[in-house]
Order: structure tokens, then C-alpha cells, then sequence
């Protein structure tokens, strides 16, 4: 596959040390910007403003998460929106035409998620084809079927306590960041404490030398998979409570910010390295900037545009970094 | 005979055949000369996109700003027109170097930082569409020159003159990709990029190139677009990223590079343009063409992945 050329032979001492370093700069830049919007714009920093941050900062940082669990075998997942969006139409359509009590619609949504995540992770493995091309068409398979079952109606009258979570408030912040928090928890301790983790790091890094090592990369990739559908079944979710509704629209804007997070955050492309905290940070930095730019009243045009060009900032720094960092333990390596 | 039927492109072919048979004994509408006129419009743009995916999967990369990159260049040159009220041709022109310029662009960022197309392209294409909705604000120019319009819906019989450009822009494809030294070096460095480095390929600027002149023909796509539409939406291109991977994936195109074809590929838009049709006729839900268009690029890579394990058990 030319297009996924490893090139980061780093050792993991050094990308370690390089992901720390880029996660303080990262986290100054966010720092930054929050003192800059607020004192432009005083009203950044009021608690309408902070509780708005916070409930779509929750959604993007489980978005990323759902892409970065992909990238760390390699791979990637053009479905995510998709996946998402499915799984808001079942758990809507379970509430509102059968009348399925909540939790059991939103685990039914969850189950789908995992279940479409499982089936791009087996026909990945089984075929061989590259991972974009087989999530690039499941995408297009997914929201179809979607389409063709739900002849796109929208789910509005589903339970209102879906909208009333959407609402609440725990002082500034949403009950929604909380799960985010608590969903970055867990994978911190899947990554780094788990022999699951580390497999699907090691397929990531070098599925041949994982294979000859017992590592199961086939298995490994499937899971990584069901566990990114699982991901996006949970954003898709929240998305639901925040809009009070399952619509047919949810999940088509996610491509970019999937992809932002995790970049920002340091998760290596050709697979092997991720940073959940990283991921967590490099939402915060988007979610701050779409605030900053809205408050400012640049307006929502120009915002993508900005978006474009910070995820190109962002991966060119984090290219001339690695290589000033590999030059300079050549140096001192000789 | 054998070798015919040993040609990638057979399958399609007998695929396209089976369609049309079907779809005309379903409904009579089918081969009426307005339908026939309205399937090879809708052909235009698509087979122009899928193009200009080819070239970049041809050197192993791809390009997912080629929709975004599309409706900025369709409402530069409306807004060129309207606005401005520049002659059509020197709008056309300006809007097809706007389309080259942002696709060196891809090139050059990808070749000079070394970091994956996917992510490049991603990136740009966000900044396209950024700059193209800051302009516009999402309102399309609807008064574009007569002239302009009246080329994009005249028609001899059947046949519609929009189809011209993207008959020429094959013709001029297939003879770059065969004949000349930078067309073959193209399909070298997506055959083996090592390899092409080593026997003196400018891989580089061979990328470059390719991303270069993917950029020029999703200009082209989308001035023909503005011309079919009859007014320049910033919404043109919004759709064209499953369908430019689905034609060259379906028409065989190794993800890997360097095994592109032209008529392979013209073929698979064929076969698309027919579901499309088939599916307005049959009066299904739009949806199931999107549907459909999934499960195909999945039988395609299916096929040609047993295709490939039956060459090699041979």
C-alpha cells in the first residue's frame, strides 16, 4: 500500500518523549487561545458559553476516539459518520414507533454500532483490500440502507428525557463531558494496561514482526474495528440527546473532526502510537477554536477554512519536529 | 476471443450490456431519445471526477478535495461572470488554473513534508470548501452569459454538446498515458516507486504532476457541472467523492498504483449513470442508488481480489 508507507522507525522511547513534548505545546497553544477569545470576547468564558463548549467538546473528543482506535492498527474509517447516524435512527426508531424503554434503545444502538464496526473489520481482514476502500464504501452502504429503511424521517418524539440530558447541567459543564472523560479513562487503561492494547498497537506498528510474535493481527484488527463502531455509536448518542431527536443528518460533518483530534493529539498515522489524551486535547483545541470564531462573529462560513488550515499547520509541525528529533539523536548517537 | 474476454473490462461490458436489455424491456421510456440525452449529460461530469481520481490513484495517492476543489472552481467562474462580467472563455480558463494551481498544491505539500496524501487532501479540501462557502455565503450565481447556459443544455438528437469536452479530455488522457514519457512515468512510480526512483523516474515531480492535473479535471468537472446546472451552485461537488473512487475502483484501478485504464474506467461511469437511471425509472427511492453504489466498489474488489488469486494460482 503506497499510500501508508510506514516512515516513523522512531523507537518508542523517543515518540514517548516526542508525544510529551507535542502534548505541553498542544496544551499551551489551547491556553493561549482561551486568553485571546476571552479577552476579545468576554463572553467567552460565561457559563452559557462554557456549557455549549463543553457539550459539543464531548461529542468530538468521542468522535476522535473512534478514529484514533483505527489508526493505531494502521488502518482508518471513513464510516464513522455513518455508523453514527445508523445507530441514532434504530435507537430513535425503537423509542418512538415500538416504545422501548430507553436504556434498552440505546443499548440496541450501541449493539449496531459495534456490529457494523465488526462487519468493516471482517471484511477488511477476510478480503485484504485496503481499510479506506473498504469504509469508504460501507459508508455509502451504511447510510443507504439507513435511508432506504427510514425513508428519512426524523425521530422527533422520542422520550423527553433524552432532550432533558441533553440540558442538564453539572455547574458550567455537561453530563455528556463527563462520559467523554470517562470513555478517555478507559481506553487510557485499554492502551496502556491491557495485553489488548498493546496488541493492537503492535499489529500498528509492524503487523508482520506482531504476527511472528503471536500476536492474533487479524483478531486484533476486528476488534480494533467493533471497538471504533462502538465509538461512534456513543457520539451518535450524544448527538441525539443534545438535538433532542434522531435525524437522518447526524454524522455527515464528521470525516474532519474525526480526523482532528487524534492528528492534533499526536496519533501516528502509519499506526502503532496513539495518544488518548492527546486526542482529548486536539478536540478541545477545535472545539475552542469554533467557539472563539463564533463568538467573534467571523461567522460559521469561514470556519472550515480554518479548520483546513490548522490540521496542515498541525501535521507539518509535527513532521519537522520528528525530523529535528531524529537528527539530533543521530547527532548524539555518533 | 480469449483474449477478449481476458481484458478487466469484459465483465463491465457484458454488465452494461445485461443493464440496458433489462432496462429496456422494463420500461419503453428507456431508450427514448430525451432519456437517452439526460443519461449522457449526467455522464459528463461523472466521468471527468472519476479522471481526475485515476491520475492520483495512478501514482498510489488519492485525492479527497476533489469535490471541494470542484465548487470552489465552479463559483469562481460564476462569480467571474456574473460579477465581473469577464468574457466565457477567459473565465473558463481562469477557473481551470485555479483548479491546477490548487492541485499542485496537494502535490506539492504532500511531496515536500512527506506526509500522507489523505491527510493533505483532507486538510485542503476542508480549507476549499472553506473559502468557497466564505464567499459565496451558500448563494449560488444564477445569471451566467446565455451563451454559456444554452451550451450546456443544446443537443443534436441524443446527443448532448456538453458531451464534447469529456470526450476530447479522454481521448487526450488515453494518448498522454500511453505515448508520451511523462504519462508512462506515471504509471511507473504507482507500479513500483522504488523501483521508477531507481531507473531515474523524477518520482517527485511525477507526483506532483499527477495531483496537478487531477486538480485541472476537477475544474474541467466542475465548469461542465455549472454548465449543466445552468447556474453556479457552491454546492457542486458535494457528492462527487464516492463516485470518483467507485468508477476507477470499478473499472479496475489497483489502489496501490500504477494499473490505471481509461476505457476501463469510462466504462464503470457508464455502468454507474445506468443505475442512476435504472433507478429514476423504476421510480425506487433515491437512496438505493448510494446503496447500490457501495455494494458495487465492494463486488469490484471483490472480484478483482479472486481475479488476482486466480492469476496467481495458475
Amino acid at each position: 500500500m503506497t499510500f501508508f508507507l510506514p516512515s516513523d522507525t522512531r523507537s518508542g522511547f523517543s515518540v514517548r518523549l516526542l508525544a510529551q513534548s507535542s502534548l505541553v505545546g498542544l496544551a499551551a497553544i489551547v491556553g493561549l487561545l482561551w486568553v485571546v477569545f476571552t479577552s476579545l470576547a468576554p463572553g467567552f468564558v460565561s457559563s452559557f458559553n462554557l456549557f455549549a463548549i463543553s457539550r459539543s467538546l464531548a461529542i468530538d473528543i468521542v468522535i476522535g476516539f473512534s478514529t484514533m482506535v483505527v489508526l493505531a492498527t494502521g488502518g482508518m474509517n471513513l464510516a464513522i459518520g455513518s455508523i453514527g447516524v445508523c445507530s441514532v435512527m434504530l435507537s430513535g426508531y425503537l423509542m418512538q414507533v415500538l416504545g422501548l424503554p430507553t436504556p434498552l434503545a440505546l443499548a440496541a444502538g450501541l449493539l449496531l454500532g459495534a456490529l457494523l464496526g465488526w462487519t468493516n473489520g471482517f471484511a477488511i481482514v477476510r478480503s485484504g483490500v485496503n481499510s479506506f476502500i473498504i469504509t469508504l464504501a460501507s459508508a455509502s452502504l451504511y447510510v443507504g440502507g439507513m435511508l432506504i429503511l427510514t425513508e428519512a424521517v426524523i425521530y422527533n418524539e422520542v422520550p423527553p428525557e433524552i432532550a432533558a440530558f441533553g440540558r442538564m447541567r453539572l455547574g458550567f459543564v455537561s453530563p455528556l463531558l463527563l462520559i467523554a472523560l470517562a470513555i478517555a479513562a478507559s481506553l487510557v487503561v485499554l492502551f496502556r494496561f491491557t495485553a489488548l492494547g498493546r496488541e493492537i498497537l503492535a499489529a500498528g506498528a509492524n503487523a508482520r514482526a506482531a504476527e511472528l510474535s503471536g500476536v492474533p493481527v487479524g483478531r486484533v484488527i476486528v476488534i480494533a474495528h467493533t471497538l471504533s463502531g462502538l465509538l461512534a455509536a456513543s457520539a451518535g448518542l450524544m448527538l441525539m440527546t443534545r438535538l433532542g431527536a434522531a435525524m437522518p443528518s447526524v454524522g455527515q460533518d464528521w470525516l474532519l473532526p474525526s480526523f482532528l483530534a487524534p492528528v492534533l493529539g499526536g496519533t501516528l498515522l502509519a499506526g502503532g502510537g496513539v495518544s488518548v489524551i492527546g486526542a482529548v486535547l486536539g478536540a478541545l483545541l477545535v472545539a475552542t477554536i469554533r467557539s472563539g470564531l463564533l463568538i467573534l462573529q467571523v461567522g460559521n462560513f469561514w470556519l472550515q477554512l480554518f479548520l483546513g488550515l490548522i490540521l496542515l499547520l498541525a501535521v507539518m509541525l509535527d513532521r519537522y519536529r520528528s525530523v529535528y528529533a531524529e537528527l539530533r539523536s543521530q547527532g548524539r548517537g555518533s | 476471443m480469449q483474449r477478449l474476454f481476458s481484458q478487466e473490462w469484459s465483465a463491465l461490458a457484458a454488465a452494461i450490456l445485461v443493464g440496458c436489455v433489462v432496462l429496456a424491456l422494463m420500461s419503453p421510456a428507456f431508450l427514448s431519445e430525451f432519456n437517452l440525452y439526460v443519461m449522457l449529460r449526467s455522464f459528463c461530469v461523472v466521468l471527468v471526477v472519476a479522471f481526475a481520481q485515476m491520475l492520483t490513484l495512478a501514482v498510489g495517492q488519492l485525492n479527497l478535495s476533489i469535490g471541494a476543489l470542484g465548487g470552489l472552481v465552479a463559483i469562481a467562474v460564476g462569480g467571474m461572470m456574473e460579477k465581473f462580467g469577464f468574457p466565457i472563455a477567459l473565465a473558463i480558463a481562469i477557473g481551470l488554473l485555479i483548479g491546477a494551481s490548487c492541485g499542485f498544491v496537494n502535490g506539492a505539500l504532500t511531496v515536500r513534508t512527506g506526509i500522507n496524501g489523505f491527510i493533505i487532501t483532507l486538510a485542503t479540501a476542508s480549507a476549499f470548501a472553506g473559502v468557497n462557502l466564505g464567499i459565496t455565503e451558500s448563494i449560488p450565481f444564477y445569471n451566467l452569459p446565455a451563451a454559456f447556459v444554452t451550451f450546456g443544455t443544446a443537443r443534436f438528437f441524443a446527443l448532448p454538446y456538453l458531451l464534447l469536452p469529456p470526450l476530447i479530455v479522454a481521448l487526450l488522457l488515453a494518448l498522454f498515458l500511453a505515448r508520451t514519457v511523462p504519462g508512462r512515468y506515471l504509471l511507473a512510480v504507482g507500479g513500483n516507486p522504488y523501483a521508477a526512483e531507481l531507473s531515474g523516474v523524477p518520482r517527485d515531480r511525477i507526483i506532483v504532476l499527477a495531483h496537478t492535473l487531477s486538480g485541472l479535471l476537477a475544474a474541467v468537472g466542475a465548469v461542465l457541472a455549472v454548465a449543466q446546472l445552468g447556474s453556479a451552485q457552491p454546492t457542486i461537488g458535494a457528492d462527487w467523492l464516492i463516485s470518483s473512487f467507485a468508477a476507477p475502483i470499478i473499472g479496475g484501478a489497483a489502489l496501490t498504483g500504477g494499473h490505471i485504464s481509461v476505457a476501463a474506467t469510462s466504462l464503470a461511469v457508464v455502468l454507474i449513470v445506468l443505475i442512476q437511471n435504472g433507478m429514476v425509472l423504476a421510480q425506487v427511492d433515491p437512496y438505493w442508488v448510494q446503496f447500490l453504489l457501495g455494494a458495487l466498489i465492494l463486488a469490484a474488489v471483490g472480484l478483482n481480489r479472486l481475479r488476482a488469486l486466480g492469476a496467481e494460482g495458475v
